[in-house]
């Protein structure tokens, strides 16, 4: 039996999904593999480009792509990033905060069809100054490719709610 | 050819448009003011977080969001770091990787309606050892809204081209 409940038992033979641990539940050291992954295309990446206004042809035009080292489009790396960092919101669904990113590298080329998956682990545990509510995480999170490659790094921190004594609780959650 | 040409005389009379720096045009201290600025909604930051498979009540469920601590809707921080990466993308297109972000900070939240202008000053260059003809660059990106309010500063380690080099002229560009 899991120490990590999905539902809250909210009346007899009654339950609410639940998602995200609270900060109590981490503990450096720990590892995560979000689930689902994710395939992306090229018309993704088209997307992203044209929603982020990103002028980088590399990224939408195969003829100009075919000249490169790289011989097709490339995957836009803030559709990777974005990606990454959505696949784990079932672990951290309850961060007020994203504190920021210490870095975010980008290790091997992603191209349309390949699929992301995210890895996480908890690398420090703190209590947040002047915050009662939530303490603070650092986390590393990595994105692997179909072939188990690592794609992107991405250290960052995260405030994340105490149990509780939340907004989550308040508003049903 | 003067690094701030935005066209080039392909045969008289004849201009094809440019964007973008060499390695040799850059020099350390320089800034670049980005344009356009950008304004936020959150309908897209919306789109943008659910196709990433985020779910977080803090970012999707507007409801839950305007009432607890983080107050009126915010804007995804990923898509805001992501609009301002291809805010980058005219003056510094001439790149063969995005290597990786760092330093990345969140001051103060974008809101929806809030427009974001953003600029970029070089840091450093040094030329690649292993790719003749290559170089990275180190740059600062501060963002700002309309308002003056300070909301993303990071660095970014990208690889570009040196003058003469890559698929430009191949590819037509």
């Amino acid at each position: 039996m899991s120490e990590f409940l999905a539902y809250i038992e909210t009346g007899e033979k009654r339950y609410r999904e639940r998602f995200g641990l609270d900060f109590e539940q981490f503990a450096a050291g720990q590892k995560f593999k979000h689930r689902p992954g994710l395939t992306l295309s090229q018309q993704d990446s088209r997307d992203e480009c044209l929603d982020t206004i990103n002028a980088q042809m590399l990224h939408f035009d195969e003829q100009f792509a075919a000249h490169t080292e790289w011989k097709r489009c490339l995957m836009d790396s803030t559709l990777t990033t974005k990606v990454v960092m959505g696949m784990t919101w079932k672990t951290f669904a309850k961060r007020v905060k994203l504190l920021g990113f210490d870095e975010i590298t980008l290790t091997k080329p992603v191209f349309g069809g390949d699929t992301l998956y995210a890895e996480s682990e908890i690398l420090e545990k703190a209590d947040a100054a002047g915050k009662a509510r939530a303490g603070r995480l650092k986390v590393r999170t990595v994105g692997l490719n179909q072939k188990g490659e690592v794609v992107a790094k991405l250290v960052y921190g995260l405030l994340v709610a105490r149990a509780g004594q939340d907004d989550y609780t308040r508003h049903n959650y | 050819m003067d690094k701030l040409a935005s066209h080039v005389e392909v045969a008289p009379g004849v201009f094809l448009e440019r964007m973008g720096l060499f390695f040799e045009d850059v020099e350390v201290g320089e800034t670049f003011e980005h344009r356009p600025g950008k304004t936020f909604t959150i309908e897209e930051s919306l789109r943008h977080t659910l196709r990433a498979l985020d779910q977080s009540p803090m970012l999707t469920d507007l409801n839950f969001h305007d009432q607890c601590e983080a107050g009126a809707w915010i804007i995804n921080p990923l898509h805001v770091l992501a609009v301002l990466t291809g805010m980058m993308t005219k003056t510094f297109s001439r790149i063969v990787a995005n290597l990786a972000w760092e330093k990345v900070e969140f001051h103060e939240p974008v809101r929806d309606g809030d427009t974001v202008y953003a600029e970029s000053t070089v840091l450093e260059k040094r030329g690649s050892k292993s790719r003749p003809g290559q170089g990275i660059i180190r740059v600062r990106t501060t963002a700002r809204t309309h308002h003056g309010r300070l909301v993303c500063t990071f660095e970014r380690q990208i690889l570009i081209y040196g003058r003469g080099q890559g698929p430009y002229e191949a590819a037509g560009y």
